[in-house]
């Protein structure tokens, strides 16, 4: 506590403070975080019953979650997330694993970057969504192309990711290397690999982002499930509460990969757990 | 960042002491201007000698340990460095900044060459645990770096290039960023382990105290082109202590000889 007169400034320790549990919860983040939402749920739900709001477009909340718990109940939205997560997992690995090799690759050795680099780079502005019509035709209209476009949406995050990330680790770690006589593969794993881990994470995590928009268009071709199935279905039949219930799945999906990768992250990151490089 | 090694220095045409540096240059083109950064340095070195380098800043000082830890190729002229022992590395470099890896324990970053040439688990836990001690880490094996201080982060440093049993180490102004209590102290473990070893030691500083702390001869470079200009024997007895060291009149007298020429560097005079 700091009290100041005229003549001096006094310091003092501060008295513990016990606030009441109510103010306490109050202040805390977590009731922030999930107050704004519930406070924009009530809004919505009395301007539905209100009629101010179109039910036809935005159904009132109490009636998505009704219809998300008759969901639950049959099992069927289980079905569609699993599918839908086995989807973007299967993509994710068959485009993360090759991003990860070439980023490393091109990342070491700049006469292989020339090479490749600009061939990657005239492909990465393509909207990849725009490739899924090919890959069907390539793949056909099964699980298989759902894969390989999930992946190729992937393997772009990964890949600048991992570029950068080998691209920016410091030289000294390098010239180290090279002075011990560590072999091309033994700089690969000890240096290139942990050294661009940080980097390669934000690749994962821009990757999963891309693949969960991606497997929710593809899921409107050639498949019956699937919770981007479940969304356009309920388009073509003008069931809008479901395509509420789908987007809460979606939005929840993202949020648990994003928590999943993090904590992968704390894992296999522990040099970074106080922030320092 | 090429991972491509300049091969160049070692020949195996035996040298008359452990390193032999003959009229070496290195030049390297910056955009259009070709800038010379070494030319015309020739120098001995015996087996189990401490030498420090002393020179103004950028005179090519750092150049020169990298062309002998095999980072860089010279433009001229060659270096003979004599094998003693081919089952353990010939060299080994120190460097400026701290060198540690971030994302490996204390532990792991002083095993890492015994690590890279898969010499057996129990030998690198005996061979790390004997330096770690030397190098005053005990009980930070399981630390990252970003737990430790800079002194700290460069005894490990220290204690990776020993560990890896090299028969030279190359050290490029190890103790430059540490302050002065840090850097007395591990001036005097690096004594006290180098004894242990009897290592061949090329030292590159730019303080004169630190050069005639530790080194059996101090070699001054000029400003660029660097070259070797005048070389100064220092006899102290060892062991050394360096606030001794520092109260005998001789020091006093050697640190302001060299200093006399390096001023002349330093202000282009």
């Amino acid at each position: 506590m700091i009290v100041s007169s005229n003549d001096m400034v006094r310091i003092t320790a501060d008295q513990d403070k016990t606030a009441s549990p109510l103010s306490r919860l109050l202040r805390s983040d977590a009731f922030a975080s999930i107050a704004s939402p519930i406070v924009i749920l009530l809004l919505w739900e009395a301007l539905v019953r209100g009629h101010l709001l179109d039910a036809r477009f935005f159904p009132a909340p109490s009636s998505v979650i009704v219809e998300l718990i008759t969901l639950i109940h049959s099992g069927q939205i289980f079905i569609d997330i699993a599918w839908t997560v086995s989807r973007v997992l299967i993509g994710t690995l068959l485009g993360a694993i090759p991003g990860l090799i070439f980023g490393v690759l091109l990342g070491l050795s700049p006469v292989i970057r020339m090479f490749v680099q600009p061939a990657i780079s005239a492909l990465y502005p393509i909207p990849k969504i725009a490739l899924f019509p090919l890959v069907m035709m390539i793949f056909g209209i099964g699980d298989t192309s759902k894969w390989v476009i999930v992946g190729i949406a992937v393997f772009f995050q990964v890949f600048f990711s991992t570029l950068a990330g080998v691209v920016n680790i410091d030289k000294i770690y390098l010239d180290v290397a090279s002075n011990f006589k560590a072999s091309r593969w033994q700089t690969y794993r000890t240096i290139a690999i942990p050294g661009a881990l940080p980097f390669i994470f934000t690749g994962l995590q821009l990757g999963l982002g891309m693949a969960l928009i991606v497997v929710v268009i593809a899921e409107n071709f050639g498949t019956q499930v699937g919770v981007g199935y479940m969304i356009w279905q309920s388009w073509q039949v003008f069931e809008v509460r479901d395509m509420y219930v789908g987007l809460i799945v979606v939005a929840f999906l993202g949020y648990c990969f994003q928590l999943l990768l993090l904590r992968l992250q704390r894992a296999v990151i522990p040099w970074k757990k106080a922030g320092g490089t | 960042m090429p991972l491509e090694r300049p091969q160049t220095v070692i020949n195996s045409g035996k040298p008359a002491g452990k390193i032999s540096i003959r009229n070496l240059g290195k030049s390297f083109s910056l955009g259009e201007t070709k800038v010379t950064a070494l030319t015309n340095v020739n120098l001995e070195v015996d087996a189990g000698e401490f030498i420090c380098i002393v020179g103004p800043s950028g005179c090519g000082k750092t150049t020169l340990l990298r062309i002998l830890a095999e980072l860089e190729a010279p433009t001229q002229g060659e270096v003979l460095i004599s094998r003693d022992n081919p089952a353990v590395p010939l060299s080994s470099m120190i460097f400026q900044e701290s060198s540690i890896f971030p994302w490996m324990t204390i532990r792991n970053n002083v095993a890492y060459g015994l690590k890279l040439r898969n010499v057996p688990q129990t030998e690198i836990d005996r061979t790390v645990d004997h330096f770690m001690k030397l190098a005053g880490l005990d009980g930070f094996a399981d630390a990252y770096p970003h737990q430790l201080s800079g002194g700290m982060k460069q005894r490990a440093s220290v204690a990776r290039a020993f560990s890896n049993d090299p028969e030279i180490l190359l050290m490029d102004e190890p103790f430059a960023a540490l302050d002065e209590q840090n850097k007395a102290l591990l001036q005097e473990e690096l004594l006290r382990i180098w004894s242990e070893t009897q290592k061949t030691v090329v030292f590159i500083t730019h303080s004169i105290d630190e050069a005639l702390v530790l080194s059996d001869r101090v070699l001054v470079m000029s400003g660029r082109p660097g070259t070797l200009k005048a070389e100064f024997k220092v006899d102290f007895p060892r062991p050394r202590r360096v606030y001794d060291l520092k109260a005998d009149p001789t020091f006093g007298k050697l640190g302001r000889d060299i200093w006399m020429l390096l001023r002349e560097e330093v202000t282009g005079q």
